[in-house]
């Protein structure tokens, strides 16, 4: 026996000692972490955030946010002017290449926006860009896009479509792209160990800033608390989405450091205007605004997301285009809110069923649900309420139109930052995610993604706020914050738009 | 020796057969898997088609049959969710388990072999009471909690070993340490009482009587006797330990095939689920016949008895 013990630990030895080991010193490499990995490297055929965030360093936009100024600026493409109401000329950079060697062209654009809006190829992205109807190539560097109808987003869209080369489109195909990029971008990918690492290597040949960090690792770690472990013991430099309970942990640890942001995310409880699921109370308005008036939303971020939330008058972010920051939201009013449910035949209460998420998307979500019963209670709400665990179930139960009277929902505009990108799909009569249907609204939303002209689109937008809010439509609740854990070792600004920019982390100075 | 493996062999196949069936079941079970694979806006056509496609509407043996011939050959199909052939998926991640696992039952051995033997020969002393105690603290503790407190001890505190991860020696360590201790307490117990009984046995004394030195009596007579019941413990326990396996890979992002089984589950990514359902109830059987062979090479009684 006592061989066979000492046989079984040389065993397990050798095997360490086979597996690979780390190559590049700490000092030159940056590891960031993420809960969960891509499904595949082809950013148009996913619709995960984590494979915006990856495809951001191994590929290039035509356009991309200023992460600053919160604009949109050129990227691969060096300008942008729409020639009539139908059609946008872009001009291409010159003098780019991809990983390859091949240099960049107006041909790879047209090859990009073929394959994704190929219906037979069932491209992810093909939704962002059904509104382009085709590219032309000008010259070696300008493209014509033409669309069908006016499309203000045009521009914010550009920066949701990575560029991909026309030669490995036609020569290596669909199957070879799906776990092999090939972009312009800051990054080069060495290596994929699936759910477990992405090793990248700085472009020394970018056209654009170098990367300060040599290696780029991105590691993925399923379980929070090992997350903020390695980040306390050193061995990740940024992790996201840390819970607002744990930021004290991190700032007090001398290791690392929490930067936070306002994200382009608004959270509500929907209420079921439309009856999708059936006859229920929020039908009437005076119920709707009876439950806007219940609840104390500033209190709740003021002690229960500690701070990490701002207060919205309707779904509109205040970071998207459009927002109205004249229109002030509803303050808690019990007296009037118990007057309402009375004048709506409830003088002695109403019951109403309230499907909860699970806490994926909005931190704290279970105590904020809490807060959010309790006050709707004093008002008179009996909430029946039902959890529901996994959120694809959730989302699966809203597409189908069975998310009940009232349901935990927010929404990340597909990281669009303009009105429309939740007015249509969230507030529009019949679209998949809207429980509200109200056709003056309806006129609105059209007339706002129909012209090019965007001080007529921010008027439209005013007055679709005005309606939203004096309509109830849902109960309105804040603009989420991010916090993300920082190593003391590096400097990094929190990104609104939630995609982390790892070209952009630099040492910190000594 | 030879019948009794002969039949064990036999028992096997039917067992293979019965899971190979299990898991072709798991995809009609939960519905109709076109509607699961189709957008909500699909038409009719685009149904039968894909019924078609999936070969959903030849009979169920047919059906059953093509798996079946496909699976001996590793091909699952793709996975749903990643594009990419299932058996690949689970065979890259099943090795990171099989170290894990393993790792884990020799750690559990050696944490449970000396001290079982230990409290055993020094049965009601001071000793025996504080195995008795690590046992119960062992077997009450909770994978995740105990992986997390290795975690903030050894790795944010004196930073003496990577927080998680693959790749090293240091790597392994405190992940087997932790399924280790899963595995432990129930194994030290059973070797305690394993040789409590035998150091009562007739034999023992006879050996004892002719003058044996302590020790080999310990090792040769008694040990050897109480491994019996351990060993058919143990093989029991590996599917207990895949279990454990879920946690601890996900505590220490180890890139294993027990969280991408689970993942696979809540993706509804069934070829993977399939897939990963029939190898590791492959190895699971493999390891029960290993451990009738073993015990009826150590125990003649069982093989003729059986």
């Amino acid at each position: 026996m006592r061989r066979a013990l000492a046989l079984a630990t040389g065993l397990l030895v050798i095997l360490a000692l086979v597996l690979p080991a780390g190559a590049q010193t700490r000092e030159e490499t940056l590891i960031y972490s993420l809960q969960s990995d891509v499904d595949n490297w082809d950013p148009p055929n996913s619709v995960l955030r984590e494979a915006i965030i990856l495809g951001y360093h191994v590929y290039d936009h035509l356009a991309v946010r200023d992460v600053k100024t919160r604009r949109v600026v050129p990227h691969l493409a060096t300008s942008w002017t729409n020639i009539d109401d139908t059609t946008w000329e872009v001009k291409l950079r010159q003098g780019v290449k991809f990983h390859d060697g091949t240099p960049f062209t107006s041909r790879d654009v047209k090859a990009t926006f073929d394959r994704v809006l190929d219906p037979t190829k069932k491209m992810t992205a093909r939704g962002n860009h059904a509104k382009i109807k085709g590219v032309d190539i000008i010259d070696d560097h300008t493209v014509r896009f033409r669309t069908d109808g006016p499309y203000p987003l045009f521009v914010e869209r550009l920066t949701a479509q990575v560029m991909q080369s026309d030669k490995v489109i036609r020569e290596k195909g669909h199957e070879w792209m799906q776990e092999n990029p090939v972009g312009t971008g800051p990054y080069k990918l060495v290596r994929w160990n699936r759910k477990q690492e992405h090793q990248l290597v700085r472009n020394d040949d970018y056209w654009g800033p170098k990367p300060a960090f040599k290696y780029l690792r991105i590691r993925i770690i399923p379980e929070k608390a090992t997350e903020i472990a390695e980040l306390l013991s050193g061995g990740v430099d940024i992790i996201k989405a840390v819970p607002p309970d744990q930021m004290d942990v991190i700032n007090k640890s001398g290791q690392a450091h929490t930067g936070t942001s306002p994200i382009l995310r608004t959270a509500m409880l929907q209420l079921d205007q439309a009856a999708r699921s059936g006859p229920n109370p929020f039908t009437d308005r005076r119920v709707r605004q009876a439950a806007n008036l219940a609840v104390d939303n500033d209190a709740i971020i003021k002690f229960v997301l500690n701070g990490l939330g701002d207060r919205v008058a309707t779904g509109v972010n205040p970071m998207a285009f459009g927002w109205d920051p004249g229109l002030k939201p509803y303050k808690q009013d019990l007296a009037q809110a118990k007057k309402l449910l009375a004048e709506a035949g409830h003088p002695n209460g109403v019951d109403v069923l309230f499907n909860e998420g699970p806490p994926v998307v909005e931190p704290a979500i279970q105590q904020t649900n809490d807060a959010i019963v309790a006050d709707m209670t004093k008002a008179g709400f009996r909430v029946k309420r039902n959890y529901i665990g996994d959120n694809t179930v959730l989302v699966a139960k809203i597409k189908d139109g069975k998310a009940g009277s009232m349901f935990n929902w927010s929404w990340g505009y597909y990281s669009v930052f303009d009105a429309d990108a939740i007015l249509f799909d969230v507030f529009k009569c019949g679209e998949n995610y809207s429980y509200y249907c109200n056709p003056a609204l309806d006129d609105l939303i059209i007339q706002g993604r129909s012209t090019l002209d965007q001080k007529k689109r921010a008027e439209v937008y005013v007055k679709a706020q005005k309606l939203l809010f004096d309509d109830a439509a849902y109960l309105y609740k804040w603009g989420l914050r991010g916090v993300w854990g920082i190593s003391n070792r590096i400097e990094y600004q929190a990104p609104a738009d939630e995609v982390d920019r790892m070209f952009l982390v630099t040492p910190k100075k000594k | 020796m030879k019948r009794y493996a002969l039949r064990q062999v036999l028992q096997l196949a039917v067992v293979i057969v019965g899971i190979s069936m299990l898991a072709f079941a798991i995809l009609h079970v939960i519905g109709d898997p076109v509607t699961l694979l189709l957008p909500q806006n699909a038409g009719k056509e685009e149904y039968a088609r894909y019924n078609k496609l999936l070969g959903l509407d030849k009979p169920i043996y047919v059906q059953y049959w093509k798996f079946a011939t496909r699976a001996v050959q590793g091909d699952f199909g793709k996975s749903w969710y990643a594009d990419t052939p299932a058996f690949k998926l689970v065979l890259e991640r099943m090795l990171p388990t099989l170290y894990l696992t393993t790792a884990g039952l020799v750690t559990a051995l050696l944490i449970a072999l000396p001290l079982g033997i230990l409290a055993a020969l020094k049965r009601h002393s001071f000793v025996d009471s504080l195995c008795t105690v690590a046992a119960v603290a062992g077997q009450a503790m909770p994978i995740f909690w105990l992986g997390i407190m290795l975690i903030i001890i050894f790795a944010v505190q004196l930073r003496l070993l990577p927080a998680s991860g693959y790749g090293t020696w240091r790597h392994f360590l405190m992940p087997s340490f932790t399924l280790g201790a899963f595995l432990a307490p129930i194994t030290m117990r059973l070797v305690r009482s394993g040789v409590i009984e035998i150091m009562n046995m007739e034999y023992i004394k006879t050996a004892r009587a002719k003058g044996l030195a302590e020790r080999l009596v310990v090792i040769k007579h008694a040990f050897r006797n109480a491994c019996i019941p351990v060993i058919t413990v143990l093989g029991l326990q590996f599917g207990q330990l895949l279990g454990g396996a879920v946690v601890t890979e996900t505590v220490f992002a180890w890139p294993g095939v027990a969280t991408l089984t689970v993942d696979a589950i809540r993706n509804q990514d069934f070829p993977v689920v399939q897939c990963a359902v029939v190898l590791l109830a492959l190895i699971i059987v493999a390891i029960n016949f290993l451990v009738d062979m073993i015990v009826g090479l150590i125990d003649p009684r069982i093989r003729v008895g059986a």
